[in-house]
C-alpha cells in the first residue's frame, strides 16, 4: 500500500481483499462479454437503423470494457487467455439473464436500461477505489455507459407512450427486474461488505441496491410499468428478491450458464486456429 | 420514419476553437435518442462536442424551402 492508502497493484491487498477483488473483477468481465453479445444479437433487425448502430456501439464498449478487465486479472494469478477462449459454461459468472438471446427488442431493453445499469452501479462504487488499476479505468468507461443508459431511457419513454408498448414492457422487464434486483447480492453479503471495507467500492450490497434502484426506479415508473414505488423519499422494489438458488460466488440465481451457441461465439471458438498467443 | 420520429441534425465541433459543422442527422422519437444516437452514429472523430436539434427548429431565412433539403422541387414550401 502506499502512503496515501492505495494499492497499486493487486499484490499489495491482503489475501482476503484480493480473492473478492479477482472474483467481483471475473464476473463483472464475464457479465461484460456476454451483455456486449446480446447487443450485437440486434445490430441488424432492430427496430430503426438507429437502435442498430446503437447496439453496435454498446456491444463494442462491453467487449472493449470486457478485455480491460480480464487483462486485469493477469495479476491476480488468472490467465486472461485461459479465462476468455478455454471455460466451459457453468465457469461463467455472467447473469442468467444472459444465457441465450433476447427473444424480442423489449426484452434487450429490459437488459440495456436494468442489467446494463446494474454493472454500471458496481463499477460507479469503485470510481474513487484504493485499488488504483481499476480506479483509473473506471471514469471512461462510465462515460460511455451513460449513453447506454439513455439509450434504455429513451426506448422506455417511446414504448411507455403507447399503451400496447406498455404492455410488451411488462412482460420483458419483470424477470430482468427480478434477477438484477437480486445481483447485488443479500443485504448482509460478507463480500460485499469486505470489499466497501476495505476501500475497493463505496457501498455494500444494500447500498449498491439502493443506487441502482434510484437510478432506474424513477424510468420505468415514468411509465408506469410498477416495478418499484417510493417509498418516504427513496425507491424501493415491490418485489423481493428471491434468494433460493443464489450462488453468492457466481452471482446467478441458477446454476448452468451460458447456451451452446453462446459458448461458441463468446469463446470465438471458430477463430481458435487464428489465435497467436 | 416511424411514427412519432422526428428529424434531429447534428452538429459538432473536434476543439473548442473550432467552429460547429453540421455533420449529418439522425431519426428518434426524443431528445435522448436523439443524442445516443448522433453520439453513436457519428464517431468518426473524437468530438470536443456534440449538438442536436430538431429540423423543425430551424427555420429559412433566403429561400423558399425547408432547411437541410436536398431536393428542393419535391419538398418546396410552397
Amino acid at each position: 500500500m502506499t502512503e496515501e492508502g492505495k494499492y497499486s497493484k493487486a499484490a499489495d491487498l491482503s489475501e482476503e481483499l484480493r480473492e473478492h477483488l479477482g472474483s467481483l473483477i471475473l464476473v463483472l468481465a464475464d457479465n461484460k462479454r456476454l451483455l456486449g453479445m446480446r447487443y450485437s444479437d440486434w445490430i441488424l433487425g432492430a427496430p430503426a437503423l438507429e437502435a442498430g448502430i446503437a447496439c453496435s456501439a454498446m456491444a463494442q464498449d462491453e467487449w472493449g470494457h470486457g478485455r480491460i478487465f480480464y487483462a486485469m486479472l493477469r495479476e491476480f494469478g488468472q490467465d486472461p487467455n485461459q479465462l476468455e477462449h478455454g471455460r466451459e459454461s457453468p465457469e461463467y459468472r455472467s447473469s442468467e439473464l444472459l444465457d441465450g438471446p433476447a427473444a424480442g427488442w423489449t426484452d434487450l431493453l429490459a437488459l440495456n436500461l436494468l442489467l446494463d445499469s446494474a454493472l454500471s452501479v458496481q463499477f460507479e462504487a469503485m470510481a474513487e477505489s484504493r485499488f488504483e488499476p481499476v480506479h483509473y479505468k473506471v471514469s471512461k468507461l462510465l462515460d460511455e455507459e451513460r449513453f447506454h443508459f439513455e439509450h434504455g431511457r429513451g426506448w422506455v419513454a417511446r414504448l411507455g407512450s403507447t399503451e400496447s408498448g406498455r404492455e410488451a414492457m411488462q412482460g420483458a422487464f419483470a424477470p430482468v427486474w427480478e434477477a438484477c434486483v437480486r445481483w447485488f447480492g443479500p443485504d448482509d453479503d460478507e463480500v460485499a461488505r469486505a470489499l466497501c471495507d476495505g476501500g475497493i467500492t463505496d457501498k455494500d450490497a444494500a447500498g449498491l441496491r439502493a443506487r441502482w434502484l434510484e437510478r432506474v426506479a424513477p424510468v420505468v415508473e415514468s411509465v408506469g410499468l410498477g416495478l418499484a414505488e417510493e417509498d418516504g423519499g427513496a425507491w424501493r422494489s415491490r418485489t423481493e428478491p428471491a434468494w433460493e438458488g443464489w450462488d453468492p460466488d457466481v452471482r446467478r440465481g441458477r446454476g448452468g450458464g451460458p447456451d451452446a451457441d453462446t459458448l461458441v461465439r463468446v469463446r470465438g471458438d471458430k477463430n481458435r486456429p487464428l489465435l497467436m498467443d | 420514419m416511424a411514427d412519432g420520429d422526428r428529424l434531429w441534425e447534428v452538429f459538432a465541433r473536434r476543439k473548442r476553437a473550432d467552429h460547429f459543422e453540421h455533420i449529418g442527422c439522425v431519426e428518434a422519437p426524443n431528445p435522448d435518442l436523439g443524442r445516443v444516437y448522433a453520439w453513436q452514429t457519428y464517431d468518426e472523430a473524437k468530438w470536443f462536442e456534440m449538438i442536436v436539434a430538431p429540423r423543425d427548429a430551424f427555420h429559412p431565412v433566403n429561400r423558399a424551402e425547408q432547411p437541410f433539403t436536398l431536393h428542393p422541387s419535391a419538398e418546396a414550401l410552397t
